[in-house]
């Protein structure tokens, strides 16, 4: 069953003056989080995320490739989302949306600043390195893609396996090693309706928010933040949310560490 | 069709590479009812396929002038993930081979779908390939075929896909990447169980009429099997939500 | 005695009921449903709504243009309201939740609504159409049940929109008690196992409703 978009927006409005959410959640509470590793066994790593309604696929595909100009010394990570069609009926096809590219990015930042790959130890051979695909599929949209997105990456990085490599080439069908990686990064996103902060609003609230802010951390330090939609936040919010999200990095790690070790 | 020079073994001692026999299926499961914003879905596992189908509809026609006031109009996307294969890292978006695909699945379910209960409407069938391992059309069909039914879009049938090869003088049912690489011919092939209607047929490589029309009695005898399990996600999906 | 028929299904019925076509040899399901041989009746278990002449509808006011009220019902026909006469009441503008009959159906695609009623306040939730008949009950049970016992008024729409009004508490309950019938749609003795789960939930509200009805 759904609340229908005109009117709900009052609803959940007079229920967050009370400080009370449609389903019953506190305001930093996320919603039922299930990880798991290994979904796509093609893939070199692989993980599915649920939060909430929210369900993303992420599958990691690594390729001898030759390294960028720029970085002759390192590997490349590309990463890349999809928001399929089937996963909600305002989806359109067509070239990457605006929110595609801002999802990709935004996960291929934090994991980049947190050094989670040790890109370095990707190079196979003079000028030739591994590409790393993170490929980030949404196949039901339910609210914080960003965090559903980070929590599947990760998992999907800390499980994968390195293909065989020999003579220039990839042997896919032997897998011998792990992928090397440093830390986990996780991210918490939270939103801000009529001056009410917000964690992991689902795909009613996001609908009617005023700003969002994703916050990716490795536990110690920021690694990325985003800000999202028209509204503002105070320098006070931003920080609030900044120590807030410090806290969930913990158990966020948790889940992600338990997922791909299962 | 691969070179003959490095062709593996495909047949052995009366068995295919993996050890099935000739008329033998993959193990086949699918689930109704799992992707919660569409109106119906189904996820299908195939052998080392993985599908996810969708539907969505009737909704209104989009862009408006492809309405039709005295029939509904179908839309079919069929594409696959880029982690999908078990080699290299794929293409995302659409390409010649998907939307070929996507084409002669529309067609085959334009032909079950009652399309005039719903004027002026617009169904969109979406099948990803998750993973692919050879059969992804059939795999995705026989998906969106439940995923038809669960969003209880009125239709004459349930179809069902199946593809049959020729590896030497055998004919083979549900054809893996393997096969599919190597085999001497390739025919998938959509059928109405109701009155063994055939929607969708392709195929390449060579085939007698002979061995056609044996491929044909082994696609009719596989697609009892595929269509009990399409009917047995359907009937578990209500029971599910009996309880 | 009910099974579970699927599309295709030959049906021993000599003539077509609801959600079955017939192919020339005889008549066959058209819907994954429950069959009742008895009764021959085919009860489908999913489906998009098909509007009919006199149903009452919800839905929201998008657009108003020379008298013409472009009604959202959550379906893909367009529906209208046609009258000059309710552009003078304050309730009936763009944004408004509106119940409404079915007058016409127009090239099989235009919906024509007569008696508009306009749904001040409450809010609008949309169940699947196939599940409505539930929801409502035989001769409004149902429907008159979750009223009474959470203290809102409930407005149910053949297109699968029902408004929803009274005190917060009491909408969550009512919500409640439709998902749950939405879910068991097929189950036999809902109405009961409803009126226990909203005895034991609903009470402050069925409470409020009793103060205010004594002020």
């Amino acid at each position: 069953m759904e609340i229908l978009d005109t009117i709900k927006g009052t609803y959940i409005r007079s229920m967050l003056k009370e400080g009370k959410r449609q389903d019953l959640r506190a305001l930093d509470q996320f919603r039922d989080i299930k990880l798991r590793a290994g979904v796509i066994e093609h893939a070199e790593g692989s993980a599915q995320a649920d939060v909430g309604d929210t369900r993303v696929v992420v599958g990691i595909k690594m390729m001898p490739d030759e390294a960028m100009p720029d970085t002759p010394d390192q590997g490349n990570l590309i990463t890349n989302a999809e928001l399929l069609q089937l996963a909600y009926e305002d989806y359109e096809p067509g070239p990457p949306s605006p929110e595609s590219v801002e999802l990709a990015r935004v996960v291929d930042r934090g994991i980049r600043a947190a050094n989670c790959i040790d890109l370095a130890s990707l190079v196979l051979e003079d000028k030739k390195v591994w590409s790393i695909f993170i490929d980030i599929y949404v196949l039901n949209y339910g609210g914080n893609l960003f965090d559903a997105s980070y929590l599947a990456a990760m998992a999907a990085l800390l499980s994968a396996k390195v293909p065989h490599y020999s003579d220039g080439a990839a042997d896919h069908r032997r897998r011998d090693t792990s992928l090397k990686i440093n830390g986990i990064v996780a991210s918490t996103t939270f939103g801000k309706i009529d001056g009410r902060l917000l964690l992991d609003m689902d795909l009613n609230e996001e609908r009617i928010a005023d700003t969002r802010l994703t916050i990716a951390t490795d536990g110690e330090s920021i690694r990325a933040m985003q800000k999202g939609l028209s509204g503002a936040v105070t320098i006070g919010e931003a920080e609030q949310m900044i120590g807030e999200s410090l806290v969930q990095h913990k158990r966020l790690k948790s889940i992600i560490e338990r997922a791909a070790k299962e | 069709m691969g070179s003959s020079l490095n062709k593996p073994e495909l047949i052995v001692n009366g068995k295919r590479h993996d050890g099935r026999g000739f008329d033998q299926l993959r193990p086949l499961r699918i689930e109704a009812g799992v992707v919660k914003n569409a109106d119906g879905s189904a996820y299908l596992e195939w052998g080392d396929n993985k599908v996810l189908a969708a539907v969505y509809g009737p909704r209104e026609a989009m862009p408006k002038h492809i309405a039709d006031p005295s029939k509904c109009i179908v839309k079919c996307r069929y594409s696959m993930a880029p982690f999908s294969g078990i080699d290299d890292h794929g293409r995302s978006g659409p390409n010649r081979r998907s939307t070929e695909i996507s084409k002669v699945a529309r067609e085959a379910f334009e032909n079950v779908i009652l399309l005039n209960d719903y004027p002026g409407g617009m169904i969109e069938i979406f099948m990803e390939i998750l993973q692919s391992d050879g059969g992804t059309r059939a795999a995705g069909i026989t998906a969106a075929s439940v995923a038809l039914a669960n969003a209880g879009i009125r239709m004459k049938d349930i179809v069902y896909a199946v593809s049959a090869g020729r590896i030497d003088k055998h004919i083979v049912i549900d054809v893996d990447m393997l096969e599919d690489n190597y085999s001497d011919a390739d025919m998938p092939v959509v059928v109405a169980p109701r009155n063994n209607d055939v929607l969708l047929l392709q195929m390449d490589g060579g085939l007698s009429t002979e061995q056609f029309s044996e491929a044909m009695r082994m696609v009719l005898e596989a697609g009892k099997r595929i269509s009990a399990e399409q009917k047995r996600a359907l009937e578990d999906y209500y029971k599910m939500a009996k309880e | 005695m009910r099974k579970i028929v699927f599309p295709g299904e030959s049906l021993q019925i000599a003539r077509r009921s609801s959600c079955t076509y017939n192919d020339g040899k005889g008549v066959c399901s058209s819907a994954v449903g429950l069959f009742d041989e008895e009764r021959a009746s085919l009860l489908p278990l999913e489906g998009p709504w098909q509007p009919r002449i006199d149903e009452t509808v919800v839905g929201t006011i998008t657009d108003c243009k020379n008298y013409v009220y472009t009604v959202n019902l959550s379906y893909y026909c367009r529906a209208l309201i046609i009258g000059s006469r309710y552009g003078r009441q304050s309730d009936f503008e763009i944004g408004s939740a509106v119940e409404a009959k079915i007058k016409d159906i127009e090239d099989r695609t235009v919906l024509i609504l007569s008696y508009p009623r306009a749904l001040p306040g409450g809010i609008l939730v949309r169940v699947k159409p196939a599940k409505v008949h539930r929801i409502i009950g035989k001769e409004d049970t149902m429907v008159r049940q979750v009223e009474n016992l959470t203290g809102t008024r409930l407005v149910v729409g053949a297109n699968g929109v029902i408004w929803i009004k009274g005190q917060q508490d009491g909408i969550k309950a009512a919500i409640k008690a439709i998902s749950l019938i939405e879910e068991n749609a097929h189950r036999q003795g809902l109405t009961e196992q409803v009126k226990v789960i909203l005895e034991k939930e609903a009470r402050p509200y069925t409470r409020n409703r009793e103060q205010r009805e004594g002020e």
